[in-house]
């Protein structure tokens, strides 16, 4: 854990950015989402329409016109495959954004105030991780899949990264409240303390800089593993509903003939694996980047 | 030590009950339920609903359901036939006996229909486990000896590829490879079976058969596991050979190996067996894609089925059970850590 | 020290691996060369043996194969006997009936050299002991026409009487057919109750096969049964059933000679086995199956047509605008490979075939002109059509409804479903699509069931009778009784007094007044059109050549004459 306090953040920040650029696998992951990212917003510059069907197109293997083939309705794959990236990637956002969020301040508020509360907040979030997860995923999202609230139709976008996310905070709240642990005892807080600093201004301004590279390296693994979690259940037929395209659901029905039509399972396979490879490799990066020390050791004596 | 135990014990006690409570108010606000886990069956008979309701003890308020899942319910009366009058004692016993009621599809036992589907699932998993481990191990120590060489960068570029293969997707592809694709050039049959532990004429107990069923399952549920561990592995390794104490060694002027394998690797693996503790509830909860793909009769698929179904008794118990490994195995885990570290002593 | 330990660990994990391998189910013995075996590939385990509790069709497949009923149905709908030494008729003296009264008795003879494989001889106490099973308040269950049988009394160990308090024209396969079978005495367990008991799981055979070994979740095994009363019958000695989950395996399964017969198997996959010279499909003379869409007549949530009506379907005119818009041939062609045929009514199935049914025509034009009339119209251009005029909802209100289907039924209908949506888009009306498993499509009002607490607008999805008499099937789908949630199938709420009393017009001995009946009914269901008939799937299982006499039929599963199948 670095101890450097908040107001060396920005020579921190150059320093992260500088350790970054150095590391290849990191930067070829950066280039790969950041491809995959371009393509999918600029999907509707895509010919064809990803949900209107085309019966005398159905089946075509790849070529110049469908260069990921055509599916069983004869929609372009490639086109679906990238509105299938915008769903996959969101909800790899999403959970990102509902995971940091409930985790930070359950992490912050069990570290800093220690005692019941701490004892309290533990106990939920030890509750969380001893469930077998991906099993209750499978339960929450065939039960929300008839559900029908405002917002949260059917197992959509926003149900399927809530149901992910509501599993993926307990890391960020443990490594959250770690670091509060460490840091609430020492001397510049107890001297912002002193000059009248708030607890929640203590809290923000200047624990919580601290396990900003963590958090950020957790986060970005958590994008990876959302995308992943999002396909197994959608290739279960517990996630997105089609005709709404997502990655998973793309390769679930392309597994009952994907001896006959292989491209409908191998490219938005290919997409999954590429997207997590490339967040893996920048999540690797970042550690190192943050963590200077273990990148600068050289063991060459051995 | 044992004061440690016991601690954890109460509190691991505590964790279960709100578990419990928990699980069962979400699995019975769901929809579906005994009438409706019939596969494709969609003739019902109408007065049969209030029959079953009364046998699954599902006429009760959520609150004594509860209760009687968890206790059972042959201390008390109930109304067996419906007519208003409490005529005779309930036969069940709660879980806290361990009886899990009866699955709404088969009308078996749930701890039959787990009983029938662990062992199979016990036998991928750990074999699964074991192969990882081993091919991990030396892939670990390797990368982190001769970090940076030729070796480490190929084998970390295999395994961020490893992590970041979804298994289901990894499990077609090996079908397609292997069974639709290459052939047995003397038998002209495809090399390796799709799926399924054994072959279905096979008589007896044949090794050689068994062998060729795992191969495909073992190496879609290995993959993902030996990228994890070997990385894992390579870093605690590269942390521990930064320790003063490996230094120390050194400067003692003990040869290379001898440090490396009296003090970092030892310790280095500290970790991975802690790791590989908290990894045992996989051993239950089974891989449900490998099971899936490759028609391994196991826990996965047995939850996957009950979840289509709706056989809530089946997922209450799977779900039940599977989080008391993942507590037990986690205080196993801290045991087995305190055991094998000299360094670490609980007051 | 430490690495000892380690060692130990290690060990024990390695101790533990072989002798669970060791553990595993023993070998049978070795089985002579010339043994005619076979394997019957499956999705899923039968819940049991019991087709009554769970009717999945796998807990048919596997009762066919071990226990017998009084009667059974071959494929061109004859009805023949089985444990009964001939049907009982009027003509014979076997049924006795009371127009007036509305009551009739039929009496049965059984034949008297079917025994259990136990040795104990089939007899009239097991009939009646299995009717006692089913109609138990506590434990019991339902079969069709239960309700109508007041007793049963034995004559003698093999003649007993069925006494009804109505006339019930089904009554030859009441006690027979695809769902019903006749259990032992001697070994059931009345006490364990029809629904659970361990006899359904571990049953004793008076079939041609005995259930030998059930690993669950990856095979069954059965073996000739030696007491089986037809002289030289069964021809095979054994048959495993796999449960190989993934049908594109089961395919390459029984291409590459791994199985044999492969049960209910799908348009697509039939069509890859075309060419393949090692593979035989028969399909049923007859299909069963209607691909159907269930209209909800009442508003979505509600189940009162009257109080509380669909704004957009409870009009005739949008439910025959959809009909219109629905391009049949297109999905049977590309979606069932061809093998759908088109259907549009309930009665096309012999002996009730009703004639008077014109095919319905697809004709985008006239559907449109259908909207319109109805005062549905796209005024503000968004592709959509409002209500305009319409008579069934507040102005302005727009043309958007769920469409659900099932699951299980697998791609070939996910994608009929997303075809028919598209093409109604087109037509300006808005579908979103869902897809379910079946047990919460149809599972029951109070356990959350979509159709029964009438929570869908539409619905695709298919149905279709086993046995040759239509009645209770129609009944549960139109009478206003079944209308009620739980009460039946009538999701649409739809009811019609006319039909009603048609309906109870068919229970008569009287086949030509039957017929009439039916092909009246026929005509209201044309007029008002609470369901739409698409098509029939195909009933069929593909099979090895080497297997002969297997025939798929719509009015049993495939293992209905297994006691006849050769290997050659």
């Amino acid at each position: 854990m670095n101890q450097q306090t908040s107001n060396h953040s920005t020579s921190i920040g150059a320093g992260v950015w500088k350790r970054f650029r150095k590391h290849p696998g990191a930067i070829f992951g950066f280039v790969i989402i950041s491809i995959l990212i371009i393509l999918t917003v600029f999907a509707p510059l895509s010919p064809y329409d990803p949900e209107a069907s085309e019966i005398t197109a159905r089946y075509h293997p790849p070529s110049w016109i469908h260069p990921m083939g055509t599916d069983a309705l004869g929609r372009d794959l490639f086109t679906r495959a990238l509105y299938g990236g915008r769903i996959s990637l969101t909800v790899g956002l999403l959970v990102v954004i509902i995971s940091v969020t409930i985790g930070i301040p359950t992490g912050a508020l069990a570290g800093y105030y220690g005692g019941k509360l701490d004892g309290i907040l533990m106990r939920i979030t030890d509750a969380f991780l001893s469930l077998p997860s991906f099993l209750v995923l499978i339960l929450l999202s065939a039960i929300l899949r008839e559900v029908e609230i405002p917002l949260f139709e059917r197992n959509n976008v926003l149900t399927i990264s809530l149901v992910i996310g509501v599993f993926a905070w307990t890391t960020f709240a443990r490594l959250v409240r770690a670091t509060f642990l460490t840091l609430r005892e020492t001397d510049f807080v107890a001297a912002s303390r002193a000059l009248g600093g708030s607890d929640l201004r203590i809290m923000i301004n200047h624990i919580l800089p601290n396990s900003i590279g963590p958090i950020i390296v957790e986060a970005t693994l958590e994008f990876g593993y959302a995308i992943i979690e999002e396909s197994g259940l959608s290739f279960l037929g517990f996630g997105i509903q089609p005709p709404t395209p997502s990655w998973g659901n793309l390769l679930s029905n392309a597994q009952e003939h994907f001896t006959k039509y292989p491209w409908l399972a191998i490219f938005p396979g290919l997409m999954i694996f590429l997207s997590i490879i490339s967040i893996n490799y920048i999540g690797d990066g970042l550690r190192d980047a943050f963590d200077p020390y273990k990148v600068l050791e050289k063991v060459g004596e051995f | 030590m044992t004061t440690y135990i016991v601690r954890r014990l109460i509190q691991t006690a505590g964790l279960l009950v709100l578990l419990s409570i928990l699980l069962f108010a979400l699995v019975n606000l769901a929809p579906g339920g005994p009438l409706s886990g019939q596969g494709q069956s969609r003739h019902v008979d109408p007065t049969k609903v209030e029959l079953l309701k009364r046998q699954f003890g599902l006429d009760k308020p959520l609150p004594t359901q509860y209760l009687i899942w968890l206790i059972g319910n042959d201390w008390m009366r109930v109304d067996k036939n419906g007519d208003g009058i409490l005529d005779s004692y309930g036969t069940r016993q709660g879980i806290l006996r361990g009886d899990f009621g009866f699955s709404f599809r088969s009308r078996q036992p749930v701890l039959t229909e787990i009983g029938q589907r662990l062992p199979n699932t016990i036998y991928l998993t750990v074999i699964t486990m074991l192969v990882a481990v081993l091919i991990a191990i030396p892939i670990g120590i390797i990368s982190a000896i001769r970090q940076y060489s030729t070796f480490d960068i190929t084998v970390t570029t295999f395994s961020f590829a490893g992590q970041a293969i979804p298994e289901f997707w990894l499990g077609l592809i090996l079908i397609l490879i292997f069974y639709a694709w290459l052939k047995n050039p003397f038998t002209g049959e495809p090399l390796l079976p799709p799926g399924g532990m054994t072959s279905v004429n096979s008589i007896g107990f044949d090794l050689g058969d068994r062998i060729i069923h795992l191969i495909l399952p073992v190496l879609t549920g290995a993959l993902g596991w030996v990228a994890w561990y070997s990385r894992f592995l390579r870093s605690s390794m590269l942390d521990v050979i930064h320790q003063d104490y490996i230094r120390t060694a050194r400067a003692k002027g003990l040869p290379n190996w001898k440090v490396l394998y009296k003090h970092a690797l030892r310790n280095a693996l500290v970790p991975l067996v802690t790791l590989l503790a908290l990894d045992l509830p996989y051993i239950f909860g089974g891989a449900i894609f490998v099971e899936i793909l490759f028609s391994w009769p196991g826990m996965g698929r047995l939850y996957y089925q009950a979840a289509l179904d709706r056989d809530y008794p089946i997922l209450l118990a799977v779900l039940i059970i599977g989080a008391s490994f993942i507590i037990l195995s986690n205080l196993l885990a801290d045991i087995v850590y305190a055991y094998l570290d000299p360094r670490i002593r609980f007051e | 020290m430490y690495r000892s330990k380690l060692l130990s660990l290690v060990f024990v994990i390695v101790l533990i691996v072989t002798s669970l391998l060791g553990c595993q189910q023993k070998a049978p013995s070795p089985a002579a060369q010339d043994q005619k075996n076979i394997t019957i590939v499956i999705p899923e385990d039968p819940p049991s043996f019991n087709p009554i509790i769970t009717d999945t069709g796998y807990d048919a497949l596997v009762m066919e194969l071990v226990l017998l009923g009084l009667s059974d149905i071959d494929p061109q709908g004859n009805i023949f006997p089985e444990l009964a030494a001939e049907l009982p008729t009027v003509e014979n003296g076997g049924v006795l009936y009371d127009e007036s009264a509305g009551t009739m008795s039929v009496t049965w003879k059984m034949r008297q050299d079917v025994q259990w494989s136990d040795g104990t001889p089939v007899t009239a106490d097991d009939v009646i002991f299995t009717y006692n099973a089913i109609v138990n308040p506590e434990t019991g269950g339902w079969i069709p026409g239960i309700d109508y049988i007041d007793s049963i009394d034995k004559i003698d160990d093999h003649t007993f009487t069925i006494n009804y308090n109505a006339i019930y024209p089904a009554y030859l396969t009441q006690f027979g057919g695809e769902q019903v079978a006749i259990w032992p005495a001697h070994y059931c367990d009345a006490t364990q109750g029809f629904a659970s008991w361990d006899c359904a799981r571990k049953p004793l055979s008076d079939g041609p096969f005995v259930l030998s070994e059930w690993v669950s979740g990856d095979h069954m095994t059965f073996t000739r049964n030696e007491k089986y009363f037809e002289k030289g019958k069964p021809a095979l000695d054994k048959i495993t059933i796999n449960i190989v989950p993934d049908q594109t395996v089961r395919k390459t399964m029984l291409i590459n000679g791994d199985a044999d017969l492969d049960m209910w198997t799908t348009e697509p996959i039939i069509a890859d086995l075309k060419g393949n010279s090692n593979i035989e499909v028969n399909p049923s003379p007859t299909n069963r199956f209607v691909m159907r869409i269930f209209f909800n007549l009442a508003a979505k949530g509600t189940t009162d047509p009257v109080a509380t009506p669909h704004p957009i379907l409870s009009d005739v005119r949008v439910r025959q605008a959809i009909r219109a818009a629905i391009d049949v041939d297109t999905i049977s062609k590309e979606f069932f490979l061809g093998y759908a045929q088109p259907d549009w009514t309930e009665f096309f199935r012999p002996p009730y075939t009703c004639a008077n049914i014109p095919r319905p025509k697809f004709d985008l034009a006239a559907a449109s002109a259908l909207l319109d009339e109805a005062g549905w119209k796209d005024t503000d251009g968004d592709g959509v059509r409002e209500c305009r005029g319409c008579k069934t909802a507040k102005e302005g209100y727009v043309m958007e409804m769920e469409f659900i289907t099932y699951s299980e039924f697998g791609e070939p209908l996910e994608l009929t479903q997303q075809f028919i949506a598209e093409q109604l888009g087109k037509l300006g009306m808005k579908l979103k699509l869902t897809v379910v498993e079946g047990s919460v499509l149809w599972a029951a009002s109070t356990d959350g069931g979509i159709e029964q607490n009438g929570n869908f607008d539409m619905d695709i999805w298919d149905d279709g009778y086993s046995g040759v008499d239509p009645t209770a099937f129609i009944e549960s789908y139109y009478s206003t009784a079944a209308a009620t949630p739980d009460a039946g199938y009538n999701f649409m709420r739809w009811t019609n007094p006319d039909f009603e009393n048609l309906l109870s017009s068919t229970y008569t001995l009287d086949e030509q007044l039957r017929k009439d009946a039916f092909c009246k009914m026929a005509a209201i269901l044309d007029k008002e059109l609470p369901e739409l008939q698409l098509f029939t799937a195909l009933n069929a299982d593909a099979h090895s050549i080497n297997l002969q006499n297997v025939q798929s039929s719509t009015n049993d599963v495939v293992t209905w004459n297994s006691a006849d199948w050769v290997l050659k």
